[in-house]
Formats: structure tokens, C-alpha cells, sequence
């Protein structure tokens, strides 16, 4: 039987990773498109003894291939030659969806339509009329409900019948206002329209764009995110530490004492571990979090509260998404910066979210100074690097924006997150994140055990003690920590107990050395898997702007501080 | 010899826009832009040197001369005003462009004047921008200014000349606002709002 490949075309946000999912279930896989930084999904399908390729193409509003997702779209579709696209049409804003079906009908290639979401413009007082649709673009078109998997089945079975027919090419006016014209007279003919009182979307916009509430909301939001991931990730890691301990421990002492072993095991296992206990814990219900957000339709609420904020650093509210990321793990932060529109958003958007302090360097902050200045402190300097970041974004934008691309964005009605698409997506991500992140966790481990084992450590700290015995004024054995740091930031505490020989950190660290080094862990370098990501995105040359500007800002920053705050006594 | 002076001014036209966006001025460049061949650029560079137009630059191609420059400058400004003007009146961008390109050659001085004054009280009259309006209101698409990008994404999502909105929430800063576009609920930012020239409608 010949293989049939269907592609999923659309507008972003109108439930196409939900029919993707319910397509294709397990199967599915993410790479990027050859040469591009847009992630790919396919997967496969049986249907009625078919074998369906199911590639998901990028949700764009139109094929004119300005940007890097419509010329995926418009290639795939002219060189890959699908047998079907699906287009995808949001029936709650018919009008603005079939500017897109209008510019697929032109294409050589069988089209159906899935007119989704008929729920929720049933909701706004829609009705449409699928069969006068369906005459009237002389393509098939099935009302589908994708969140509760109502018309898949149906399209599915439309599509294959269409598969292999000549559809006729149709033309279209081409001036913009003379096709808008025409979808207009389209949707008049085939939509009733009845006036209905506020919607659910209204009325909960009502509270969650209102000014005051909306803020408050938000807070909550975040704060409780915050909360349950660290509560989860603490525990989650924690437990994954022990079942290795336990497993380590079974291990006959003949073996473990081995020189051999020992190296495989600090080496190859302990970054593995490292990558199971720091990343995996807190990413996944990271993701998890954020398809909900998405799927709910409450990230362009976020975006729409925060865009004020974020103009003043030359970016839009859709920015405040991957900085917000960044509290979690600079690697999906930077990833996340696809958003943005122009490449120098991206790249000012991944640069100041590398400056958030992920949960490693909470790690930090919590362990140093959270513990022994108390929590006031802690929130201290969450609170001036905000400011920092802040006022670094304000002054870069205006080297590194060259033209300030606006937001412009829909606001998608709310919908209730459909679970077993947000746990595909959520899991699919991690996986991308352990491809880049972990050989990086793995290598970095591998060189801080080289260099302990040759003894090389030591000569790294005389070697910086300039820096931070001179400028930052901190005991010179601390100089290994910041290297190692670079490498594996949540080791630094760790690391540091190791060195000065207590985790009582009061007895051999002053409160001024005990910020000063907070703060410039905190800021002087993006951790090396954090920099591989900034060279995938962005090329090495900005990679290495990046590095070199944290490493003498945070410098400069701890020089600052150790000399400033003893002139005002506060430490 | 007339269709001598429309090449001269629309090869002026371009090298001032490259100069303003500070490009260099390149024969494959012009040719690229043109759609002729390197070999005619060379030649009407040659041209227009001789004019007293260009100057050649050893290792940097071709610059402008101050009466080059001159004559680029008030070709662009009159084509600005020519597509503004179309646009107002409904044409859309594209054919309004078109339509700049072969006018703005033929239009004289007192011409430019005129149509600057129509425009000029057209203006002051009714268009403000987007972000002048209070929720609720509803305006008319005069003309969008600014670039082709921000245009463009406009345009994806319904937003060009002729288009009814209606302000359906302004955020606490002014902006962005939430609009009803065509059935669907957009938002957008400061910026681009600025940018969209709209006239109250009930």
C-alpha cells in the first residue's frame, strides 16, 4: 500500500498541535527543518489500512514566505508535494483564516478544510453553514471540535477520498483589500451571525486584562508556577539522588574502588545523573506549564499585560515569555526566543534572559546568601537583578535593535488545555533539550574531573587570583568555583562547601564576600550548555559577545559592589 | 528624450533610498533592484556621471553628487506623497505604488504643492491615529505609515486601508490595545498602533 502524506497547514492558535496529537498519538517525532531554526513535527498513522504521513507544518496567517515559517510552509507544499493539506480554520474568525485557505486554493494541491472550533463560534452567536462553504471554495469541509476529537474521524475519511483527484487551481483577486473584499462576501453567504450577550472569553478578559486585577492575577500565576515547580523539582531530584546513592552502594566494593570504574563513574554517570537531578525535574513540569499557559490561551494575555514593561528594552510583550524561562534553564529560554519576529529581538531577548538567574544559580542565591543574611537579602538580589536586566535591555536595545518590530498578535478565545496534548508537547521538548543540553552536562563533567584529577584546579585559582583576591575580594580558592561554574553552574555551591571545607559558609566567608560572590555568579557567564544553545541560534560570533560582555559586566559588578557597600556600612 | 528623464530620476530615486538606508550603491545592486542587466547600469552610470550626477568612487562604487542628490531627493518626496494620497483614497498599496512610480516623473512643482495642501487638510481633519481612539470607538483604515514590514503583518492579520476596527480595550498604558478586526480579536502595540491612520465611523 503506498504511503498517503497529509499536511497540517494554519493559523497559529487554532488547534492544530490538538489535531496533530489526536492524529497521530505515540508515533509522533521533533526535529527542525533542513537549515532552520522551526522545529518540525511528524507522524505516522494507520487509518482504514492506510499508512498516513503526517507532517505539521508551521501555523503562519499567510504563504508569502517573508518569514522563515511561511517559506517552510510554501516549500513543503510545492516540493514536498503532499497528497492533502488539511487546512486548519479558526470558525470563531472565518475571515481572518481564509486568507490563508485562499493562498493554499491557488496552490497545486488537494485541500481540505477542518472548520475548527465550531463550538466556540457557536459561542460568539456563529453559525456556518459547512456545505455552503464547501460550494462555494469547491473544496471539502468538515466542522470538527478538535479538543474533544469530534470530526477527526470524518476528516480524515474526506481526506483520503480527495487524495490522489486534480483539483483545479483556482485564482483569487490579488490586491490584499480586493481579496479581503471577497472573503467578506464568502462569509456573509455561509455565516449567520446573532447577536449573543459577553462570552466566557469577555467576560474572563474583563477580569484578567483589567488593569489592577489582571496584574494580580498574573502575579499569582507565576508566583504559584514558581512554587510547584521548585517543590516538585526538589523533590523529584532528590529522589532520583537516592535510588542512584542506593544503586551506587550495591555495587561490590571490589568494583567500586576500582581506578577504572571510578572513572567511568565520575565521568560518564555523574553527568548523566546531573542532567537526571538538576535539569530533568524542573524542565518537564517547566514545559508542562507553559503548554498550559498556551493552550489555555493565557499566553497573549501575558504577553498584552507585560508589552508596556517590555517596549522600554526595545522588545514586545511576546519577549516577557522566554525571560520568564529563564528562571527555569537558560537553555529553553534561549530556545523560546523563536518568537520573536526579527533576529535582533531574538538575540536581545536570549541575551538578557541568559542573565536571569535559572534555578542553578537560585541554587546559589538561596544556598549563600538566602541562608546566612536571610531571606531578605535572597530577595535583594532577585529584585536588583531584575533591575539590572531591566536596565541593560534599555541601554542595549538601542545598540542592538535596528528596527523595532511592533506586537501584533491574535487573541485567541480560552479554551480548556487538552491534557494528552500538553504531555506530548511538554515531552517532546525535553527530549530536544536533552539532544543539546546533555553531551554538554556530560563533556563538562568529564573536564572539572579531569582537571581535579591532574590537580590542574589549583593553578586556575592562582592563576585568576588577580581577579578575585584583587578586584572582587574574595578567598582565592574561589576562583575554581567560578570556572567550574561556567561549566556546571549548580555545582558552585557544592563545590564550595568541598573548598572551604564547611557548608557553614559564616564561619569562612563575610557577608560582603558572600554577596559579591552571589552576585557574580549570578551574572558573569551563561553555563556552557547555555552557550552551545547561543551558537546553534545565533552563530558563534554573537555566542562569544555574549560570553565576553557577562564575564566583564559581572566582574565590574562584584568590583562595584565589594568596594560600594562598605562605603554606605550595610555590610 | 522624455523617456530619458523618467529613467534618469527613477535610477536618482533609488540611489537616494539606498544612500538613506545607508547602502552602498552597486551596479548589481541597481541592476538587481531595476530588473536590467549590470551592462545598462555601467552605461547610464556613465550617463549620469557625465551629467554631473554621480561621482565615481575608486574601490566604492557610485555616490551621488549634491545635484544628484537633490534630484532623488524631491523624486522620493513626490512619490511619498503621490502613494500617500492614492492610498487615502482607497487604492491599495501595491497598485498604489505602481501607479506613485509613473506619476511622480510628470508631476510639476505647483503640482507637488497642490497635492501637498489636499493632503495636509485632509489630514488635520479626521485621520489621528489608532491609539487616539477610546474603547469602544470604531474607525476606518486611512493609510498605514511606516515600513513594508510592519505593513505586511498588518495585512495578514485584515488591518488595511478600508478596514473597519473597533477599540474593544486599551491597557493600562495606552497601549497596546485589543481590537475587533474582521470577527477576530487582535492586539496591538504602541508602535505599530501610531503607525495606523484611522477616521472615527458610528
Amino acid at each position: 500500500m503506498t504511503e498517503l502524506t497529509i499536511a497540517l497547514a494554519g493559523n497559529p492558535n487554532v488547534g492544530k498541535s490538538v489535531i496533530f496529537n489526536q492524529l497521530t498519538g505515540e508515533s509522533q517525532h521533533v526535529g527542525n527543518w533542513p537549515g532552520k531554526t522551526v522545529e518540525k513535527f511528524e507522524g505516522k498513522l494507520n487509518f482504514i489500512g492506510r499508512n498516513i504521513r503526517i507532517v505539521d507544518l508551521p501555523g503562519t496567517y499567510s504563504l508569502s514566505a517573508f518569514s522563515q515559517e511561511e517559506e517552510i510552509a510554501k516549500d513543503f507544499i510545492k516540493k514536498g508535494k503532499p497528497d492533502v493539506v488539511i487546512d486548519i480554520v479558526d470558525a470563531a474568525s472565518l475571515e481572518q483564516s481564509l486568507f490563508l485557505t485562499l493562498q493554499l486554493l491557488e496552490l497545486d494541491v488537494n485541500v481540505v478544510i477542518a472548520l475548527n472550533m465550531i463550538d466556540v463560534a457557536r459561542e460568539k452567536g456563529r453559525e456556518i453553514d459547512a456545505r455552503m462553504l464547501s460550494r462555494l471554495l469547491g473544496v471539502p469541509v468538515v466542522p470538527t471540535i478538535a479538543t474533544q476529537g469530534k470530526g477527526i474521524e470524518n476528516l480524515m475519511i474526506q481526506s483520503i477520498n480527495v487524495a490522489g483527484r486534480k483539483r483545479v487551481k483556482k485564482r483569487f483577486p490579488k490586491d490584499a483589500s480586493k481579496r479581503y473584499e471577497y472573503i467578506h462576501r464568502i462569509v456573509k453567504r455561509c455565516q449567520k451571525e446573532t447577536a449573543v450577550g459577553p462570552t466566557l472569553t469577555e467576560r474572563l478578559d474583563g477580569i484578567l486584562l483589567h488593569k489592577y486585577s489582571g496584574y494580580l492575577f498574573l502575579i499569582m500565576v507565576l508566583l504559584l508556577m514558581f512554587f510547584f515547580i521548585f517543590q516538585l523539582g526538589d523533590a523529584t531530584s532528590s529522589y532520583i539522588e537516592q535510588v542512584v546513592d542506593y544503586f551506587k552502594q550495591s555495587i561490590p566494593p571490589g568494583i567500586s574502588s576500582n581506578a577504572l570504574f571510578l572513572f567511568f563513574w565520575r565521568t560518564i554517570v555523574e553527568g548523566v545523573v546531573a542532567g537526571l537531578t538538576v535539569a530533568i525535574p524542573y524542565i518537564i513540569p517547566f514545559y508542562i506549564f507553559l503548554a498550559i499557559l498556551e493552550d489555555s490561551g493565557y499566553l497573549p494575555r501575558i504577553a498584552f499585560l507585560t508589552d508596556g514593561l517590555m517596549h522600554r528594552m526595545g522588545l514586545h510583550g511576546k519577549a516577557f515569555i522566554p525571560m520568564f524561562l529563564g528562571y527555569g534553564c537558560s537553555v529553553p529560554a534561549c530556545l523560546g526566543c523563536r518568537i520573536m519576529e526579527s533576529e535582533d529581538q531574538q538575540f536581545l531577548t536570549a541575551f538578557l534572559a541568559t542573565m536571569i538567574p535559572c534555578a542553578a544559580r537560585s541554587v546559589i542565591i538561596l544556598g549563600v546568601v538566602g541562608a546566612f543574611l536571610g531571606f531578605q537579602w535572597a530577595a535583594g538580589i532577585y529584585l536588583f537583578n531584575i533591575l539590572v536586566v531591566f536596565l541593560l535591555g534599555f541601554a542595549l536595545s538601542k545598540f542592538i535593535i535596528a528596527k523595532p518590530v511592533g506586537l501584533i498578535m491574535n487573541m485567541p478565545s480560552y479554551k480548556m488545555p487538552n491534557i494528552p496534548s500538553i504531555l506530548r508537547r511538554a515531552l517532546l521538548q525535553v527530549k530536544q533539550y536533552i539532544f543539546i543540553a546533555f553531551p554538554i552536562i556530560i563533556l563538562s563533567t568529564f573536564v572539572i574531573n579531569a582537571l581535579d584529577f591532574f590537580g590542574l584546579l589549583r593553578y586556575i585559582s592562582d592563576f585568576l587570583s588577580p581577579i578575585t583576591v584583587g578586584l572582587l575580594g574574595l578567598p582565592s580558592i574561589l576562583g575554581i568555583t567560578l570556572i567550574v561554574g561556567f561549566l556546571r553552574k549548580e555545582l558552585a555551591v557544592v563545590l564550595l562547601a568541598a573548598l572551604v571545607g564547611t557548608e557553614n559558609f559564616s564561619e569562612v566567608l563575610t557577608p560582603l564576600q558572600m554577596v559579591v560572590f552571589t552576585l557574580v555568579s549570578i551574572f558573569y557567564i551563561p553555563c556552557a550548555a547555555t552557550i552551545a544553545t547561543l551558537v546553534k541560534e545565533f552563530g558563534w560570533k554573537k555566542a562569544a559577545f555574549v560570553t565576553v560582555f557577562e564575564i566583564a559586566f559581572a566582574i565590574a559588578l562584584g568590583t562595584a559592589a565589594y568596594t560600594i557597600l562598605p562605603m554606605f556600612g550595610v555590610l | 528624450m522624455v523617456l530619458e528623464k523618467k529613467e534618469i530620476e527613477e535610477y536618482l530615486e533609488i540611489m537616494y533610498r539606498k544612500k538613506q538606508k545607508g547602502e552602498k550603491i552597486t551596479t548589481t545592486g541597481i541592476a538587481d533592484e531595476l530588473s536590467v542587466s549590470p551592462a545598462s547600469v555601467s552605461e547610464m552610470f556613465k550617463k549620469l556621471e557625465k551629467n554631473g550626477l554621480v561621482r565615481r568612487v575608486p574601490y566604492k562604487g557610485v555616490e551621488l553628487t549634491k545635484k544628484g542628490e537633490e534630484v532623488g531627493k524631491s523624486i522620493l518626496k513626490k512619490h511619498h506623497l503621490l502613494e500617500n494620497f492614492l492610498m487615502l483614497f482607497g487604492l491599495g498599496r501595491r497598485r498604489a505604488h505602481a501607479e506613485a512610480c509613473a506619476l511622480e516623473h510628470a508631476l510639476s512643482k505647483e503640482g507637488e504643492r497642490a497635492f501637498e495642501r489636499a493632503m495636509e487638510s485632509r489630514k488635520n481633519k479626521n485621520a489621528k491615529p489608532l491609539c487616539d481612539l477610546k474603547a469602544g470607538q470604531k474607525g476606518r483604515i486611512l493609510y498605514i505609515a511606516g515600513g513594508m514590514g510592519a505593513r505586511r503583518r498588518m495585512v495578514e492579520l485584515g488591518l488595511l486601508p478600508g478596514t473597519v476596527v473597533k477599540v474593544l480595550r486599551i491597557s493600562q498604558y495606552g497601549c497596546p490595545i485589543e481590537l475587533l478586526v474582521r470577527g477576530a480579536e487582535i492586539a496591538i502595540g504602541r508602535g505599530m498602533a501610531e503607525k495606523v491612520y484611522v477616521e472615527v465611523v458610528e
